[in-house]
């Protein structure tokens, strides 16, 4: 039985094995395919996003007043997109990590080097005129002869305070309140515990803007109009549900065994809440920290609407206003202080990536 | 250390009534093992002990002091949870610290006490590590000396060893039972393993749906369990329960004939496995399976009254499948219930046909 088994299976097997070959090529076609029409896509995608920022940048280094020069933009451009298109080949084609990073840094110095020899002799710090000249659209504005009607700017360090008080006070009172309420509902049974959390939801479906006349009325009679705690104010309310609503998320997923643990151990609820729990919801503090911070920097349509007085202006209004005012005349100071506006943004995104990226994973347990 | 006492203790969770009425004493140094299937309300009882849940009516009380209304962190409980409820953000040092930091122990005080309580439970190379970095039964352990560092009145523990793979469970048993008899501290442990609570515990309490179904020692449930559930709750491989009618001094199951002595009525039979015998008398039936268990045998044996288990000491099979036997065994080891109501008649017992 088995000796006329073997001879049998020895021929079947010499047939099949041609197909097996045919099928292996074929799914390594396939893989290739996938991989050019992902990486092509990843180019696709990632060069609008990247070119606007780093033509930003460029002109806010090279444009000089009264000129709309565009010969280094497209000299820039033509080390950006082959870098970026070089960058995503490193990554398709590198084997192991130590390749892929040797490959990226050869393309990074390869890219600065080009940069240098072809934009680097038009690069300047002129633009950055209004750090240390409140004026400066007097003065960009006589360059070209004009003289009168600049707008009075108040000093950009004072915007910036503004800008940082505002986010500032903002994340410390939005951070605060939804840490405790969002610890009630995750701990506490209370009738209406379940529609008030689906209300938590509903109020951040609805666009802000639609109720900006009635804040303004509600600021008016409350004299908080044209002052930075009436934005505040107005910014905690707006933010305040959402936050709530991942908080609580972070503080469902601590078990309660550890809560328990605490009290039983000596702690009273607040003790066992500050040295056991906030620990653990840490990353999610942190998260909705960087969000509602950055919310605040870039706030621009309350600010715009309920700060009039140029003492109160945030960096959001004086961006408008110098785009407002000398746009035509020097398109570099704007993008400077664009860049200028840009900068913590960046540096807090960066520094708090590592935690913003654990928000999808803590903060949908629950 | 405490004496404990339950009186008259309901817990309702809503309109839910878990534990309908408790009443049960533990002595001061006792270790007591609360039994029962899950869910029937031993943490429920043990956290009322801990001061996590208030009672809904009755008394509770340490060394004849209600203390229903007195704060967890009043009473001095050390509770060890089933998941073992370390802080994940601290070390090992500090997880055991932490009961420390409320009682306002100076600080070298403090680090000496870990230290002993840390080598205590063997776990003094470990203290810089975190509670991540830990196996199950190194968690366990640390678990056991942050309850134990606050030289607790009573220890609880709920379920200890249930995340424990086989042969950590069974050191752990041993090492248990020999820092209880070296700290002599009152310990109340739950656990829904009838060998976990025979092996460590001087006293069950036998749980079912929120009341105590029987209270005594590890022999008195195996040898005299007041009811047809403990009966089949102790023991492994559980006891046999056959039911029949008694009529004229004879229990008759499917034309088996066992005679009865003490009892009429609606019977239920209860034959521990390991202490039925094979032999040329008794209730015939054929060998249907045969299980080996290391030095035990287990067979199934088909008979007219249904599967009947038969457990055998020795470690090669004396009898085959399909084999053809009978089924004997001493009367003073049988237990004979009341169908009924389930319960126990003492004094009453069956003995084998033929
Ligand atoms: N916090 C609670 N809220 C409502 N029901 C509860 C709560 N805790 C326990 N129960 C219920 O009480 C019963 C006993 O639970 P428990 O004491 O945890 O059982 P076990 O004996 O397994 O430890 C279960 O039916 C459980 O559903
Ligand atoms: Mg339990």
């Amino acid at each position: 039985m088995a000796a006329q088994t073997i001879p049998l299976a020895s021929t079947t097997t010499a047939e099949p094995a041609a197909d097996w070959d045919a099928l292996a090529a074929q799914a390594r076609a396939v893989r290739r395919t996938k991989a050019v029409v992902l990486y092509a896509f990843l180019i696709a995608v990632s060069l609008p996003i990247i070119l606007p920022y780093f033509w930003l940048v460029t002109i806010a280094f090279s444009a000089k007043t009264g000129v709309a020069e565009t010969a280094v933009l497209w000299r820039s451009m033509a080390v950006v997109v082959p870098a970026v298109v070089a960058f995503w080949l490193t990554a398709a084609l590198a084997q192991g990590r130590r390749q892929l990073w040797i490959g990226i840094a050869a393309v990074a110095a390869f890219a600065v080097f080009a940069f240098a020899l072809l934009v680097g002799p038009d690069l300047h710090l002129g633009n950055f005129i209004f750090l240390w000249e409140p004026d400066f659209a007097s003065v960009v504005r006589s360059r070209i002869g004009e003289v009168k009607g600049a707008v009075q700017f108040p000093n950009v360090w004072h915007a910036f305070g503004n800008s940082i008080l505002i986010a500032g006070a903002q994340t410390a009172i939005v951070v605060t309140v939804a840490s405790l309420a969002a610890y009630y509902l995750s701990r506490f049974q209370f009738p209406g515990r379940s529609s008030m959390l689906r209300s938590l939801l509903v109020l951040h479906a609805f666009p802000v803007l639609t109720l900006i006349v009635p804040m303004f009325l509600m600021l008016y009679w409350i004299g908080l109009l044209d002052t930075l705690s009436g934005v505040i104010l107005v910014l905690v309310a707006f933010e305040l549900p959402f936050a709530i609503f991942i908080m609580k998320g972070f503080f469902d997923a601590v078990p309660w065994d550890i809560e328990m643990s605490a009290l039983t151990d000596g702690a009273s609820r607040r003790q066992a809440f500050v040295s056991v729990v906030l620990p653990q919801v840490r990353n999610g503090i942190l998260a909705i920290a960087v969000f509602t911070f950055i919310r605040g920097w870039e706030e621009y349509i309350f600010v715009f609407t309920f700060l009039i007085r140029n003492s109160n202006w945030t960096m959001s209004l004086y961006m408008y206003w110098v785009r407002d005012d000398v746009m035509g005349v020097d398109y570099g100071v704007v993008s400077a202080v664009g860049v200028f506006y840009l900068v913590p943004s960046l540096i807090l995104y960066m520094a708090a990536q590592r935690y913003l990226m654990q928000m999808s994973i803590g903060g949908v347990k629950g | 250390m405490a004496k404990i006492e339950f009186r008259n203790v309901v817990k309702r969770f809503g309109a839910v009534e878990v534990i309908p009425d408790m009443n049960l004493v533990i002595e001061d140094g006792e270790f007591v093992a609360l039994l029962g299937p899950s869910g029937c309300g031993k943490s429920t009882s043990l956290f009322m002990l801990a001061g996590i849940y208030l009672p809904s009516g009755g008394e509770l009380l340490f060394d004849g002091h209600v203390v229903n209304e007195v704060e967890a962190r009043d009473r001095n409980v050390g509770i060890v949870f089933q998941s073992y409820a370390l802080y994940p953000h601290m070390s090992v040092r500090d997880n055991i610290l932490f009961p420390l930091r409320f009682k306002k122990t100076p600080r070298d005080e403090a680090l000496t006490k870990v230290k002993a309580v840390a080598d205590l439970v063997r776990v003094a190379e470990l203290l810089d590590r975190r509670p991540g970095e830990l196996s199950g039964g190194q968690q366990q352990r640390v678990a056991l000396a942050r309850a134990l560092v606050k030289e607790p009145q009573l220890l609880l523990l709920d379920e200890p060893l249930s995340n424990l793979d086989a042969s950590l469970r069974l050191s752990m048993r041993t090492e248990i039972k020999s820092l209880h008899e070296q700290l002599g501290v009152t310990t109340v442990l739950v656990t829904h393993d009838q060998i976990e609570a025979t092996t460590m515990a001087d006293r069950i309490i036998c749980m079912r749906a929120g009341r105590i179904e029987q209270v005594g020692t590890p022999d008195d449930l195996y040898l005299r369990p007041s009811s047809l559930f403990v009966a089949s709750f102790i023991g492994s491989p559980p006891i046999n329960l056959i039911a029949g009618e008694a009529e004229g001094g004879t229990v008759t199951v499917n034309g088996v004939r066992f005679p009865v002595d003490g009892a009429s009525g609606s019977l239920t039979m209860g034959l521990r496995p390991e202490l039925l015998r094979f032999g040329d008398t008794g209730f015939a039936g054929r060998i249907a399976q045969i299980e080996p268990m290391g030095r035990e045998i287990l067979y199934v044996v088909e008979t007219g009254m249904g599967a009947v288990r038969v457990l055998e000491q020795g470690s090669s099979a004396g009898h085959s499948p399909g084999e053809e036997v009978k089924v004997s065994f001493l009367p003073e080891n049988s237990l004979v219930f009341e169908t009924e109501r389930q319960k126990l008649i003492a004094g009453a017992h069956v003995r084998a046909p033929g």
